[in-house]
C-alpha cells in the first residue's frame, strides 16, 4: 500500500498511471488468490487487442470508431463485473483495495476535470506525511510494486497517529487555524485509509462509494455509446457521407430532422384529434356529415375513387368535414372543436419554434468553429486516418472519407485561387439569371392557365383520367424538368459549386413557390365558388328537411322514421374539399419523386452499367453516364412538401400521417438509391457549416403557408354541415365560445381586456423595439468577433512576416544556418506573442530557464536529440539525417541573440 | 501461462526499461505477454511477418511505416526492450510528471515532441529530417489510392507543403511539422489509455 501511495508521490500522477497494474496484481497476490488465474484470459484479451502499436485514441466521429470502442466498453464492462466478484469473496486484504483504488483512478483518468483534484488532494496529503514520518519510508519505493507486510503495519500505525492526533488536538498548543486545518487533514486522511486498510467503520462505506463510483462512470459511458447508437440511420447517412462528400449528407441530415419534426406534429395531431374522435366522437354512418351520400354510395369503395381519396376516405376521421360541431364528446366531455383549433394553431407554433431554435443552434456552432483554416491540407494529410479501424469495411470506408475530404478541399482551394475575366462572368450571369426568370415566368403561367381550366372540367360530369389530373401532372412535370433547366443555365455562372447550389436552391424555390401559389389561387377561387353556392344549398337542405317531417299527412299515429343520414342534401364542404386537393398532391408529388428516381437513377444507372459491354462508345464515362445525387432539387421538394403538410394539416389531419410516412420510405429508399446507383459529382464541395439555408428557406416556407391558413380560419366563414366549427360565424369563435362557457367570468374579462386594441397596440411595439435592441446587440457582438478573428489573423501574419524578415536579413553564408535561424525563430516570437497551449511544453521549458531563454531553444532540441539514440536500437546509421538537428541551435545561438524580436 | 510468465521477475531488464520508459510494472506485465502472444512461434524476438498478423496494422494505410518504425535500423529482430521502447511513445503524458521531473533527465519518450517526432519518422521515409514532396506524395497515394487523379494529389501535396514550410525549402522539418500540428491535440491523440 504504501509503496503504491509513495509511487503517487514520485510520479505525480503516476496514480493513474497505477491503475490498471492494480487490476493486473502483482506476483504475491495472485499467488494468494488462485482464482485471478483464471480471470486473467479475459483479462488478457482486451488488452492484447487494444496495445496494439498506433492506436490512437479518438473521440469517435469518425465512421469506424465507434464499434471498437463499443466493444471495449463491452469488455470492460466484462472486466468490471470480474472484479466485484472477485471483491465480494473473501479477498479483503489491501490488495483487494489496491485494485478498486486502481480502477477508480483509471476512472478519474477518464473523468479528469471531477475526479483529478481529489487525486491531487490525496497526492499532497501524502506528500506531506512523507515530510511528517522522517525519510525512512522514501527507501522503500524502488522495485516492486506489493505491499510488504512492514508497509501496511506502517500505514496502519500512520492511521493509529492521526486518530491520536484527532484526539489531542484539544490540547495541543497550536492557533486555532492551525488546528483546524491539521484536524480536517487528519480526518480525511483516517477516513481514506482505514477503509482501504479493511478496517474501521469506513471499510464498507469506502467499498460501497468506490463501486458506485465506478458504476456510475460506466454508467455514463453506455450511455453515451446508447445515445449514439440512438441517433436513427447514423450509420447510413455517415457511409454516404464519406462516400459522397457533407453535402449530399447535408440533404439526408435534413431530411431526418424533418421526419422528427413531423413524428412530433403527427402526435399532436393524432393524439389530441384524430384518436379522440375515433374512439368517443359519433360513429360512422350516424350523422349526415359521417357517411357517404346516396348518389356516391355505389362506387364509395372503388379503387379509383378512393384513389382519389373521394368515397370512404373523404368521409372519414382523416378530413376536416368528419368532424362534429357537438362541443363535447364522450364521456370525458372532450373538447374536439376546440382541440382541433388549438392543435392547428400549435402545429405551426411548434414548427415555428423548433426551426428557429435549430437555426439559433446552428449559428452557435459555426461561430465556435472556423478557426482551423490555417492549416488544412496538414491536418488531412498527417492525422486523417484513424488508427482504431481494424475492420476491413470500416478501412475502406475511412479511405472513401479522406478521398472525398481531400476532393473538397481542393474544390475550396481552386475555387480561391481561381481568377478570371470579371466582365464576362458579370454578363454571364445577368443573362442566366434573365433566362431564368423567363423559365420562371411562363411556368407560373402554365400552371394558372392549367388550374383555370381544370376548374372548367371540374363543371364538366364526363372528365377522362387526363383531364382531372392535369394539375398535377403539370405540376410534377415542371418540377422534374425546370431543376436541370435551371442547373444547366446556372453553368454559365461559374460559381463556387457551394454557392452555385444556392443560387440553384434559390431559384427552384422561386418555381415551387409560384406553382404553389398560383396553385392556392386557384384553389381560393374555387372555395369562393363553393362559399357562394352555399346559402342555395343551405336552404335546400332546410327545406328538404322541413318537407320531409311535415309532408307526412297520410298517416300521424305512426311517427316517422327519421330521414336516412345518407339521403340528406348537404353543402360542398370547401374545407374538406381544400384537404383532398393537397394530399393529392402531396402523394402525387410522392410517387413522381419515386419514380423519377427509379427511372432517372436506378434504371439509367443499370443501363449503363449493363449495356457498357456490348455498346459503341463508353457509357460510363460518355453520354449517360451515372446520375449525380441532386441535393437542390431534394431539399426543395422536401422543403416544398413540407409547406403543403403545414397548409393541408388543417384541412386534413390524416396529411401528417402519410407525410411521416413518406419521409420514412424516402429516407430508406434514397439512402439505397443514392448508394447503388449515383456517383459522387464532380467536384464534391464542402457543405456549409450548419445547414441554415436550408432552415430558412423552411422558415420562409413556413411563414408563407401559415398565410392562407390563417387567411381561411379568420375571414372564411366555416361551411354550415360539416367539420367542427360548423354553424359557427368564423372558426375562431370556437376560442370566445370556451372562454365564455367554461372558463370563470374573470377570465373571460381578462380575456377581453388583453384583446383591447388598446393593449395589443403596445404590446407590439414593445416587441418591436425589443427585436430592434436584440438585433442590434447581435450585431455589435458579432462585430467584436469578427474584429477579434481578424487580429488572431494579423497576429500570425505579423510572426509570419517577421519569420520571412528575418530569414532574408541573415546573410546566407550556408543552408544550415540559415534554416536553423527561422526555426529559431519560430520559437521565439511563440515564446514573445503566441502562448497556445499546444507549444506548451517548449514555453514551459523556457520559463524554466528564465532569462537565460537562449538556450531554451538548444535545450529542447538537444533533449529531442538525446532521446534519438534512445529510440533506436544502437547501432543507427551513424549519418542519417536525424543527426542534423542538433547541429544548427548552437551554430545559430549568437545570430539569434542578435535579432530578438521586440515583442 | 502460468505463475511462469505471470511473474514480473521473468522480464529481462525490468528495471532498465522502466526507468527508462516509465511504464508501471504491470503494463510491463502486459505488453510482455502481449510480445509473447504475438511471437507465435516462440524466437524471443518479433519479426516483421509478426507484426503484419495484426489486422489493424493491416488495413492501416501506414501500416508498413508503423512496422518499420518498429525497425529502426533495418533490423530483423526486435526484441522486447526495443518494442517497449516503441509503445512507450504512446504513454499518456501525466502533467504532474512533467512538473516534477528532474530537468537534468532527458525528456521520457512519451513527451509531446517524441510522440510527434514518431508521427513525423512515419512521414519522413528517407529519414533526412525533412518531409519532402516526393515523400508527401507517397503517403497521399497509400491514403486516397485512384481514386484521385495524379494533378490533384500534387495539388495536395503542394499546398501541404506551401502551408507547412516556412523557410522555403520545399520540404517540412520537424520543426515545421511541429508547428502545422501545433493545435493538435497531440498528447491526447497519440495516447493509448491502457499504456500507463
Amino acid at each position: 500500500m504504501s509503496h503504491q501511495l509513495k509511487n503517487r508521490g514520485e510520479e505525480g500522477g503516476g496514480t493513474r498511471g497505477q491503475a490498471r497494474s492494480g487490476s493486473l496484481g502483482t506476483g504475491d497476490r495472485s499467488r494468494r488468490t488462485p482464482s485471478m488465474k483464471r480471470t486473467r484470459p479475459a483479462e488478457k484479451a482486451p488488452s492484447r487487442h487494444r496495445s496494439q502499436p498506433g492506436q490512437k485514441e479518438r473521440a469517435g466521429g469518425s465512421p469506424g470508431s465507434s464499434s471498437p470502442r463499443r466493444k471495449q466498453a463491452e469488455r470492460r464492462g466484462r472486466r468490471e463485473l470480474l472484479g466485484d466478484r472477485e471483491r465480494g469473496s473473501a479477498e479483503k486484504t489491501c490488495g483487494g483495495r489496491r485494485r478498486k483504488d486502481g480502477r477508480a483512478s483509471l476512472r478519474e483518468q477518464r473523468a479528469p476535470s471531477k475526479k483529478e483534484k481529489e487525486a491531487r488532494r490525496k497526492e499532497e496529503m501524502w506528500k506531506q506525511l512523507k515530510k511528517h514520518r522522517s525519510s525512512s519510508m522514501a527507501s522503500s519505493t524502488s522495485s516492486g510494486e506489493s505491499l510488504s507486510e512492514e508497509e501496511l503495519a506502517r500505514i496502519l500505525e500512520q492511521v493509529e497517529d492521526k486518530k491520536k492526533l484527532i484526539a489531542s488536538m484539544r490540547s495541543k498548543p497550536w492557533p486555532m487555524a492551525r488546528k483546524l486545518a491539521e484536524l480536517r487533514e487528519a480526518q480525511e486522511f483516517v477516513e481514506k485509509y482505514e477503509g482501504a486498510l479493511g478496517k474501521g467503520r469506513g471499510k464498507r462505506l469506502y467499498a460501497y462509494r468506490m463501486l458506485m463510483a465506478k458504476k456510475w462512470v460506466k454508467f455514463k459511458r453506455d450511455f453515451d455509446n446508447f445515445k449514439t447508437q440512438c441517433i436513427p440511420w447514423e450509420m447510413k447517412i455517415k457511409d454516404i457521407e464519406s462516400h459522397f462528400g457533407s453535402s449530399v449528407a447535408s440533404y439526408f441530415i435534413f431530411l431526418r430532422w424533418m421526419y422528427g419534426v413531423n413524428l412530433v406534429l403527427f402526435g399532436l395531431i393524432f393524439g389530441l384529434v384524430i384518436i379522440p374522435e375515433v374512439l368517443m366522437g359519433m360513429p360512422y354512418g350516424s350523422i349526415p356529415r359521417k357517411t357517404v351520400p346516396r348518389a356516391e354510395e355505389e362506387k364509395a369503395m372503388d379503387f379509383s375513387v378512393l384513389w382519389d381519396f373521394e368515397g370512404y376516405i373523404k368521409y372519414s376521421a382523416l378530413f376536416y368535414g368528419y368532424y362534429n360541431n357537438q362541443r363535447t364528446i364522450g364521456w370525458l366531455r372532450y373538447r374536439l372543436p376546440m382541440a382541433y383549433f388549438m392543435v392547428g394553431v400549435s402545429v405551426f407554433g411548434y414548427s415555428l419554434m423548433i426551426v428557429i431554435r435549430s437555426m439559433a443552434s446552428n449559428n452557435q456552432g459555426s461561430t465556435s468553429e472556423g478557426e482551423s483554416d490555417n492549416f488544412t491540407f496538414s491536418f488531412k494529410m498527417f492525422t486523417s486516418w484513424d488508427y482504431l479501424i481494424g475492420n476491413s469495411d470500416t478501412a475502406d470506408n475511412k479511405y472513401a472519407s479522406i478521398t472525398t475530404s481531400f476532393k473538397e478541399s481542393i474544390v475550396d482551394e481552386q475555387e480561391s485561387n481561381k481568377e478570371e475575366n470579371v466582365h464576362l462572368t458579370r454578363f454571364l450571369r445577368v443573362l442566366a439569371n434573365f433566362l431564368i426568370i423567363c423559365c420562371l415566368c411562363g411556368s407560373g403561367y402554365l400552371i394558372y392557365f392549367v388550374v383555370k381550366r381544370s376548374q372548367e372540367f371540374s363543371k364538366m360530369q364526363n372528365v377522362s383520367w387526363y383531364e382531372r389530373n392535369e394539375v398535377e401532372i403539370v405540376m410534377s412535370l415542371l418540377g422534374m424538368f425546370c431543376p436541370p433547366l435551371f442547373e444547366t443555365i446556372a453553368a454559365l455562372e461559374n460559381y463556387h459549386p457551394r454557392i452555385g447550389l444556392k443560387w440553384q436552391l434559390g431559384r427552384i424555390f422561386a418555381l415551387f413557390l409560384g406553382n404553389l401559389y398560383t396553385f392556392l389561387l386557384a384553389l381560393m377561387d374555387d372555395v369562393h365558388l363553393k362559399l357562394s353556392n352555399e346559402e342555395t344549398i343551405k336552404n335546400i337542405t332546410h327545406w328538404t328537411l322541413f318537407h320531409y317531417y311535415n309532408s307526412s299527412g297520410w298517416n300521424e299515429s305512426v311517427p316517422r322514421l327519421p330521414l336516412h343520414p345518407a339521403d340528406v342534401p348537404r353543402g360542398s364542404c370547401w374545407e374538406t374539399a381544400v384537404g383532398i386537393e393537397f394530399m393529392r398532391l402531396t402523394v402525387s408529388d410522392m410517387l413522381v419523386t419515386y419514380i423519377t428516381i427509379l427511372l432517372g437513377d436506378f434504371l439509367r444507372a443499370c443501363f449503363v452499367r449493363f449495356m457498357n459491354y456490348c455498346w459503341c462508345w463508353d457509357l460510363e464515362a460518355g453520354f449517360p453516364s451515372y446520375a449525380e445525387f441532386d441535393i437542390s432539387g431534394n431539399v426543395l421538394g422536401l422543403i416544398f412538401n413540407q409547406g403543403m403538410i403545414w397548409m393541408g394539416s388543417f384541412y386534413a389531419p390524416g396529411l401528417v400521417g402519410i407525410n411521416v410516412l413518406r419521409l420514412l420510405t424516402s429516407m430508406y429508399f434514397q439512402c439505397w438509391a443514392v448508394m447503388s446507383s449515383n456517383v459522387p459529382h464532380e467536384r464534391v464541395f464542402k457543405a456549409s457549416r450548419s445547414n441554415n439555408f436550408y432552415m430558412g428557406l423552411l422558415l420562409l416556407v413556413l411563414f408563407l403557408s401559415l398565410l392562407p391558413v390563417a387567411y381561411t380560419i379568420m375571414s372564411l366563414p366555416p361551411s354550415f354541415d360539416c367539420g367542427p366549427f360548423s354553424g359557427k360565424n368564423r372558426m375562431y369563435d370556437v376560442i370566445q365560445e370556451t372562454v365564455e362557457n367554461d372558463f370563470p367570468t374573470f377570465l373571460g374579462k381578462i380575456f377581453a381586456f388583453l384583446a383591447n386594441p388598446g393593449l395589443i397596440i403596445p404590446a407590439i411595439l414593445l416587441m418591436f423595439l425589443a427585436i430592434y435592441y436584440l438585433n442590434s446587440v447581435s450585431k455589435s457582438l458579432s462585430r467584436a468577433n469578427a474584429q477579434l478573428r481578424k487580429k488572431i489573423q494579423a497576429l500570425r501574419e505579423v510572426e509570419k512576416s517577421h519569420k520571412s524578415v528575418k530569414g532574408r536579413a541573415t546573410p546566407r553564408d550556408s543552408e544550415d544556418t540559415d534554416k536553423g535561424n527561422s526555426k529559431n525563430g519560430t520559437q521565439l516570437t511563440k515564446e514573445g506573442t503566441a502562448h497556445h497551449p499546444a507549444s506548451q511544453s517548449q514555453t514551459l521549458d523556457q520559463k524554466a530557464q528564465g532569462p537565460g531563454a537562449s538556450s531554451s531553444a538548444r535545450k529542447t532540441v538537444l533533449l529531442a536529440s538525446q532521446h534519438l539514440p534512445v529510440s533506436r536500437a544502437p547501432g543507427v546509421r551513424p549519418d542519417s539525417g536525424q543527426a542534423r538537428p542538433q547541429v544548427h541551435p548552437w551554430r545559430s545561438t549568437s545570430g539569434k541573440r542578435a535579432w530578438r524580436p521586440p515583442h | 501461462m502460468g505463475s511462469r510468465s505471470s511473474h514480473a521477475a521473468r522480464i529481462p531488464d525490468v528495471d532498465s526499461i522502466r526507468r527508462e520508459t516509465g511504464f508501471s510494472q504491470a503494463s510491463l506485465l502486459r505488453l510482455y505477454h502481449r510480445f509473447r502472444a504475438l511471437d507465435r512461434t516462440g524466437k524471443g524476438y518479433l519479426s516483421r511477418m509478426d507484426l503484419q498478423q495484426i489486422e489493424a496494422l493491416a488495413v492501416n494505410p501506414l501500416g508498413d511505416r508503423i512496422i518499420d518504425s518498429f525497425f529502426p535500423d533495418g533490423s530483423l529482430r526486435l526484441d522486447f526492450p526495443g518494442f517497449v521502447r516503441v509503445l512507450a511513445h504512446f504513454r499518456p503524458v501525466d502533467e504532474e510528471e512533467d512538473g516534477n521531473r528532474d530537468p537534468k533527465e532527458p525528456e521520457p519518450l512519451n513527451s509531446r515532441m517524441n510522440k510527434l517526432r514518431f508521427a513525423f519518422q512515419l512521414y519522413d521515409l528517407d529519414r533526412d529530417g525533412k518531409i519532402s514532396r516526393h515523400e508527401m506524395l507517397q503517403v497521399l497515394r497509400l491514403m486516397v489510392g485512384v481514386q484521385v487523379t495524379e494533378e490533384q494529389l500534387e495539388s495536395i501535396a503542394d499546398r501541404t507543403v506551401q502551408e507547412a514550410d516556412e523557410d522555403g525549402d520545399g520540404a517540412v522539418s520537424f520543426l515545421e511539422f511541429t508547428k502545422s500540428l501545433e493545435k493538435m491535440n497531440i498528447e491526447q491523440k497519440m495516447s493509448i489509455r491502457i499504456l500507463k
